[in-house]
């Protein structure tokens, strides 16, 4: 059984250390897709850590079962079952919310930071560790996906939350929206700044010059 | 351990195994949510309904509709009021079925909605007296990637439009996903049918709207559904009936 280092690392490493979009740049697609409002970003940063920990989890209990020429799509059959569990836990409980999400929480399927914490580590690690591993990965994945959310919903329609912080010039208030910040696009900038700011501080993860 | 994992029959039963397993997991989900996610679309719609109706933030989205607004089904064809229960009313299955339904002709369905019910709902606002304030008429129309779902509310008089919403939709998101702006849907109101959308600025014409600049097909796609739902196929023997004071 591993002690208790090793499970905080494994839990909390890719918050910054190991960050799975900073970087491994995976999952950049949905980051960039559902960070114009804080609240979707929280929703798909917790649909994200439920799907990521417990596919690995349930991979990582019959993993020694998995014939490994089927094994992708046994990974996939998981994932994919369980992400529609999720979507219609969705559906039931924040509707408009899930309607906004609707096809970013079914390309969950498709993001690669499970695929990838599920072949790369659910593979090979027990269960607990793997659950860990899961959880560790969707905090990192939701710490991109926040700070993003943040600078996105309170520059580009200066409010946190749904709720006004910065009163719009359309409103009578003072500010002017970025309007560069609603386009998704805007997101490739803050993921830059974030992955730059990251690297600057730990610079053992600027990959060496060619 | 895994030393066979690698047989055919092991990797059958593998995956038969899961895929069981998976598919029961992902029906019982789907069954035990179904009620949950049925009172949500309902609630989704009624908000929208509140929303075209003029009352916007709602909270309790019930209570406010059933004491607001009053459902009906009417007869498409004649206009009339007939007596079923508006809650039954799916215009989805009612659609795809033959006897309730009609195949329309290519020049009829401008809005490309392909099948007409032969009754639909309507929703009568009502104001603190208990006169109509607005009839809220359900509209689907094709835009530029599909079809869009929205609400018209009207004046008692059927010919003033007081609010229009739309709830769901594809077009592109910032171009004719404006079909959702408040800003854009509030030039709408106190315009009078027919309406047809215009590029540049309509000026103080009550016939014309200003279409979505850099949504040329999405503005198209709205002007045609406006068009059909309030012409002869679609609710213009109401509209006529509610013009000659049906409802007052």
């Amino acid at each position: 059984m591993a002690n208790a280092k090793e499970m905080k690392d494994v839990l909390f490493g890719p918050v910054f250390a190991n960050n799975p979009i900073a970087l491994q740049v995976l999952g950049v697609c949905s980051a960039l897709a559902v960070t114009s409002s804080l609240k979707n970003a929280l929703i798909m940063s917790i649909a994200l850590t439920v799907v990521t920990a417990f596919s690995s989890l349930f991979i990582s209990m019959i993993r020694n079962h998995i014939p490994s020429s089927v094994r992708i799509i046994v990974q996939m059959t998981i994932i994919a079952s369980l992400v529609i569990v999720v979507d219609q836990v969705l559906q039931a409980v924040v509707y408009t919310t899930a309607k906004e999400l609707s096809t970013f929480i079914g390309l969950i399927i498709t993001n690669c930071i499970v695929m990838g914490r599920a072949e790369a580590y659910a593979m090979k690690s027990p269960p607990t560790m793997s659950f860990l591993d899961g959880i560790g990965n969707g905090l990192g994945y939701s710490v991109v996906l926040l700070t993003v959310g943040f600078v996105r919903e309170l520059f580009g329609s200066g409010t946190l939350f749904g709720a006004e912080i910065l009163p719009l010039v359309s409103d009578g208030g003072w500010y002017r929206p970025m309007g560069l910040l609603i386009m998704p696009f805007s997101s490739f900038f803050l993921v830059g700044i974030f992955i730059w700011i990251l690297r600057t501080y730990k610079k053992d993860q600027v990959e060496a010059k060619a | 351990m895994s030393s066979n994992n690698e047989s055919i029959g092991k990797t059958l039963g593998v995956v038969i195994g899961l895929c069981l397993v998976c598919a029961v997991v992902v029906s019982a989900a789907s069954v035990q949510l179904r009620p949950l996610q049925q009172a949500n679309k309902i609630e989704d719609v009624q908000r929208n309904i509140l929303a075209a109706a003029g009352f916007n933030d709602v909270t309790d989205v019930k209570a406010t509709f059933g004491t607001n607004i009053e459902s009906r089904v009417i007869n498409m064809k004649t206009g009339d009021f007939v007596d079923v229960d508006p809650m039954s009313f799916d215009f989805e299955m009612t659609k795809f079925d033959d006897t309730r339904s009609i195949a329309l002709s290519k020049a009829d369905d401008i809005a490309g909605v392909q099948r007409m019910t032969n009754n639909s709902p309507v929703y009568l606002s009502k104001d603190e007296n208990g006169n109509v304030a607005s009839v809220i008429l359900p509209i689907q129309g094709y835009g530029l990637w599909g079809v869009m779902f929205g609400f018209l509310a009207l004046d008692s008089d059927g010919q003033t439009i007081n609010a229009i919403q739309f709830y769901k939709h594809n077009e592109t998101a910032g171009l004719g996903g404006e079909i959702q702006n408040p800003k854009w849907t509030a030039t709408w109101a106190g315009k009078s049918l027919p309406i047809d959308i215009v590029k540049g600025t309509s000026g103080g014409d009550v016939n014309k709207v200003d279409g979505l600049s850099g949504a040329t097909l999405t503005s198209v796609g709205v002007d045609n559904t406006i068009d059909f739902w309030t012409g002869n196929t679609g609710f213009g023997p109401f509209l006529a009936k509610v013009r000659k004071g049906a409802l007052n």
